[in-house]
């Protein structure tokens, strides 16, 4: 199977946009993950559908190490209510609407892992919808984009295909280096 | 008083009195020697009256410095000439009501005797009908504009002022107002060409969209409409036009908001319904915990009402941007 991001690219420290059926979503959040930890990379999580606990479960099922992904979780505290981050393994945040605590959590998770190949993957800006005006999404992106280009870190935001319309569309475009989409 | 055979004759002859038009002959004082019945009618002074008397003009010109200003009027132009045409004058008849008169007179020599023969027509109704189409056009909520064969502007009404910022002064009788309106060469030759094609194919156009530049530099959607007016050859255009800027903009933004909650509605419902199903994929693998089953339920459940939310945003932010909804839809949208 080809990969999904072109090494060569990602170690050029590119941002990718990857557009996947519902359907499919999941499976290639772990589809990528696989490929970027093969290739030497960390990969933090932001997981805005998906708890931090379940996510660990199907990658250690694919053979995914551990060691090699972190996360941001924005679903656990909002069920549970005050758990406690693991340092270096998970942050949680309140809920997926906080854009705030969640830039912070991205800057800290990234000062953790300084010196690491780090790359962030974004799951999922659909999920984010059910939240977030796509103006605040768009604004947001446009935030970690140019923290990730700064830092010299490569990006993947995960999207549901056909789910954007042309405006967001437009604007993720331009913020992204590279549009994969998965069908 | 002395009257000469002729005004005799007319009178005897009712020339004078079936006429339609206020008849009066003065001598050279301004005494009134023939009074005829339109004339009657429309000042309410009987010829008994003013026969003999040049008071009349007193009460038809109550206000000293009116008929001052009248009478002066009337001495300049007949220093020069034994006639003049179409003055206009206000009276106030006996009834205390004004009316228009449009005066015409001329000198005559009747039989040595001077007689001043004037004419006037009571053109109140016509300027009253006048007046109250102006006051139309001029108060209308549209812009309107009439434009002569030779292009010049002759209406500019409140509204073509309120919209494109020009006022009447500085555009009627002029051409260039179109310059002013679209700055942009290109943009107003492309108008042009539009214009002139669908003129020449149906002689009028409707709801052309153009943007214009007003005066102080803010473009404006317009809605123009035109229709040829006039007889005998010479016609004339009459252009109304209705600013739909903010239309645009709520129609725009309306859109835009329906795209986005399209988008915030559809996705997501499938992204629980997806999610749902992953999860009890995992259940059945018995790869969750009790805990971990019942976050994922919780989580979704959170995601459903937050759509729910949504919708509700969605249902009034329609109401709010529409407000032709009728009634029942609009209790409906808000519940």
């Amino acid at each position: 199977m080809p990969d999904i991001i072109d090494p060569e690219e990602l170690e050029q420290k590119k941002i990718f946009l990857i557009l996947a059926s519902p359907g499919t979503i999941r499976q290639r959040n772990i589809e990528i993950i696989k490929e970027v930890s093969t290739l030497g990379y960390h990969t933090v999580v932001i997981t805005t559908n998906f708890p931090y606990s379940i996510l660990t479960k199907l990658y250690a099922q694919n053979g995914i190490p551990s060691t090699r992904v972190s996360f941001i979780d924005a679903v656990t505290r909002n069920s549970i209510g005050n758990v406690e981050n693991i340092p270096g393994v998970v942050r949680y945040i309140n809920n997926p609407a906080n854009l705030t605590d969640m830039g912070i959590a991205v800057t800290e998770v990234l000062k953790d892992h300084s010196g690491k190949k780090i790359c962030i993957m974004y799951d999922s800006v659909s999920t984010m919808l059910i939240y977030l005006s796509s103006a605040n999404i768009s604004k947001f992106i446009h935030f970690v984009t140019n923290k990730l280009r700064l830092m010299d870190i490569s990006g993947v935001f995960l999207a549901v295909e056909k789910g954007l319309d042309p405006m967001l569309m437009t604007q993720l475009t331009t913020f992204v280096d590279n549009v994969v989409d998965m069908g | 008083m002395e009257s000469t055979q002729n005004e005799n004759f007319c009178i005897e002859a009712g020339f004078l009195d079936n006429a339609l038009v206020m008849i009066a002959v003065l001598d050279e004082k301004g005494r009134v020697v023939s009074w005829n019945h339109a004339a009657e009618t429309i000042t309410g002074y009987s010829r008994e009256e003013v026969f003999g008397s040049n008071a009349v003009w007193k009460n038809l010109y109550p206000d000293r410095d009116y008929r001052k200003s009248v009478t002066q009027k009337i001495a300049n132009i007949l220093k020069t000439k034994n006639s003049f045409e179409n003055l206009e004058t206000s009276i106030l008849t006996r009834s205390g009501k004004t009316h228009i008169i449009l005066w015409n007179t001329k000198k005559i020599d009747a039989g040595g005797l001077s007689r001043a023969i004037a004419v006037g027509m009571d053109i109140t109704a016509e300027r009253e009908a006048s007046a109250f189409r102006e006051n139309i056009i001029d108060n209308a909520f549209v812009l309107i504009t009439v434009i002569d064969p030779d292009g010049k502007i002759q209406v500019w009404n409140k509204a073509a002022e309120m919209i494109t910022g020009y006022s009447p002064d500085e555009v009627i009788g002029h051409r260039d107002i179109w310059k002013k309106l679209y700055p942009d060469a290109e943009y107003r030759r492309s108008i042009t060409q539009k214009i002139s094609r669908i003129i020449s194919e149906h002689n009028h156009f409707e709801n052309l969209e153009t943007i214009i530049r007003t005066k102080n530099g803010d473009p404006r959607i317009i809605s123009w409409n035109t229709r040829q007016i006039g007889a005998g050859g010479i016609y004339h255009e009459i252009a109304i036009a209705r600013d739909i800027t903010e239309q645009r903009k709520a129609e725009d933004a309306l859109v835009a908001y329906m795209t986005e909650m399209t988008m915030r509605l559809k996705q997501p419902v499938g992204i629980i319904s997806t999610t749902l199903l992953e999860s009890a994929d995992l259940i059945k693998q018995g790869m969750l915990t009790q805990q971990e089953i019942i976050l994922m339920l919780e989580g979704q459940a959170r995601n459903a009402t937050q759509i729910e939310a949504n919708i509700r945003q969605f249902q009034s932010a329609i109401v709010e941007k529409n407000r032709s909804i009728p009634e029942a839809y609009r209790k409906f949208l808000e519940r």
